[in-house]
């Protein structure tokens, strides 16, 4: 029963939610109207903000002691996470059920790689937010979930991976639903801001000649 | 006419009676063997060659075949019988005595001598004892551990502990959603082992006072508390059972984990009593370390917290390292008011975050 729910309409639901709402934050941030400036360029906007995207993947020389855990740890996580999200075979047919598009899976060995990297990742920097007085202080509870959701995505795939119980690949899709549905409403959409939000930064000082 | 007649019945009674002698024969000869190893067992060695075959089976006798990998020639592994044998007779009991053992041991302690308290209480006043990276090192490291510990536990006493609880499907669904996750974050224990070690190493070596430490079995032999540096004789010895501990588990759990490197099973029931005598001991002793740096202490589980601990804390537990911080705190705030640069705040502990 609640197996055919999760299969079913729970996943409709997870899926509009999740379409709807990111269309809705995207469009409403979008919609957001900036006053005109009426200023004389000293540089281009476009540039600055595609400069921007491309310096925001490398930290600062002044910042890189500091920052080394949260840059190494930020890598692996998004790099593994993103290699296990789109290449993990089983993630792969299940998309080709859903959509009949299909792409070669990576090798078992490297889905095992990409996992450990994203949990060691995931793990790293939750622990810096928790423990480091600042992060502490600026996180709030959206923060903690989001990343104990992912976490518990993560890892009830990872139990199901031996496909050898219905009840475990049903316990992970119902927490991708979850994850799914909270998705729109945390700071887990920044997986889709990151890119505008930089380069609007880098559009607006690069418009008045600054590198961002 | 007459004498063909007789000659006739006679042919026929030759015929039956050589045919119920045949039957009777054929019964009875196969019989003679086994009456007479059961008259004289000595004289009846009757070679059996399925006997032999199944003998040489057990003995482990490696035979031919085509099939070429590794213990590809071995019928059936005899040590295995062993390794079971040990598994279930003597690792699974004498594991469960020793972890409850340790448990009722500390309770006990508890209840009878209770926490150890600051001498003279806390003063208020705090000193940084962790940074930010070594208290991210050492939850990192905690969280594997008991991750593993757990999914490891259940997967040696499951049988005994889940089965009446979950009935034999649902333990079969946590066994599965356990070993997978055990074998996935095995070999991220190894990265956290390695952290830890590089962290925490150089306070972790032998130094002067800690013979005595451990003599005066760090204060509750002969009363009152023992002098020790940044870490005491005891964190030492835990240090080491861990990082040695772990290296063995990472190890030998490498070896389980990937059996695509041509190990056979000899190698694996090795690996597998290695693992599963050194999870045993790290995790009862870790029961010690954890009820020390909780309830049994007073004030320590700040240091792994919010990373400081009490001033009087530190003078009671670890007077030589408090000695050092305000030391080198001194010589910074002379360089300071020189200078004029450093505050009282950022000279308090010499450990740097990040």
């Amino acid at each position: 029963m609640f197996a055919q729910l999760v299969d079913g309409i729970f996943w409709n639901i997870a899926l509009w939610v999740f379409g709807i709402g990111v269309l809705w934050r995207i469009l409403s941030i979008f919609r957001v109207r900036n006053k005109v400036d009426y200023s004389v360029p000293r540089g281009s906007g476009l540039a600055g903000a595609i400069g921007a995207n491309l310096r925001r993947f490398i930290p600062r020389r002044e910042m890189i002691s500091r920052t080394r855990l949260q840059v190494v740890a930020g890598y692996l996580f998004h790099l593994g996470l993103f290699a296990l999200l789109v290449f993990a075979a089983p993630h792969v047919l299940f998309i080709e059920a859903q959509t009949g598009l299909n792409w070669t899976p990576m090798p078992y060995w490297a889905f095992i790689v990409s996992a450990q990297l994203a949990f060691i990742g995931l793990m790293l920097l939750w622990f810096h937010r928790v423990m480091h007085p600042v992060t502490r202080l600026i996180s709030d509870a959206d923060d903690h979930i989001a990343a104990i959701l992912t976490f518990v995505v993560m890892l009830t795939g990872c139990m199901a991976l031996i496909e050898g119980f219905d009840g475990l690949r049903v316990l992970h899709r119902f927490m991708v639903e979850l994850w799914l549905v909270y998705f729109p409403f945390s700071r887990l959409m920044h997986a889709f801001m990151f890119i505008p939000s930089r380069a609007f930064t880098g559009a607006w000082f690069g418009r008045r000649g600054v590198k961002a | 006419m007459a004498a063909h007649k007789k000659t006739g019945a006679r042919h026929h009674r030759i015929i039956v009676w050589s045919l119920l002698s045949l039957v009777g024969l054929t019964l009875l000869l196969p019989l003679i063997p086994y009456a007479v190893a059961y008259v004289n067992p000595e004289t009846g060695g009757v070679p059996n060659p399925g006997a032999d075959l199944w003998r040489a089976v057990r003995e482990a006798d490696v035979g031919t075949t085509q099939v070429q990998g590794v213990d590809t020639g071995v019928l059936i592994n005899a040590n295995g019988e062993r390794w079971r044998h040990f598994r279930m007779n003597q690792l699974i009991p004498i594991g469960a005595m020793l972890m409850g053992s340790v448990l009722a041991l500390i309770v006990l302690f508890y209840l009878v001598r209770g926490p150890l308290r600051i001498q003279g209480g806390p003063s208020g006043k705090k000193i940084q004892r962790f940074s930010v990276f070594e208290r991210i090192t050492h939850w990192f490291t905690v969280s594997l551990f008991w991750l593993l510990a757990l999914t490891g536990l259940i997967l040696l006493y499951g049988r005994f502990v889940l089965i009446p609880v979950l009935g034999p499907e649902g333990f079969g669904l946590t066994a599965s959603a356990c070993k997978e996750a055990h074998n996935l974050f095995g070999p991220m224990f190894l990265v956290a082992i390695l952290m830890m070690f590089v962290t925490f190493v150089k306070d972790n070596i032998y130094a002067r006072g800690d013979l005595n430490w451990l003599l005066k079995g760090g204060g509750m032999l002969g009363g009152g508390h023992v002098s020790a540096g940044r870490f005491n004789a005891g964190e030492k010895i835990w240090f080491w059972i861990a990082v040695l501990g772990g290296l063995v588990l990472s190890a030998s759990g490498l070896v389980l984990d990937f059996a695509v490197f041509g190990q056979g099973r000899a190698v694996m029931e090795i690996s597998h009593v290695l693992h599963g005598i050194a999870a045993l001991v790290v995790i009862t002793v870790s029961f010690g370390h954890v009820y020390l740096g909780t309830a049994g202490v007073e004030g320590t589980i700040g240091s792994m917290t919010n990373g400081y601990v009490d001033e009087a804390w530190a003078k009671t537990h670890h007077d030589r390292w408090y000695a050092e911080v305000k030391a080198a705190a001194g010589k910074t705030e002379e360089a300071g008011s020189v200078g004029g640069g450093a505050t009282a705040s950022s000279v308090v502990s010499p450990v740097r975050d990040g």
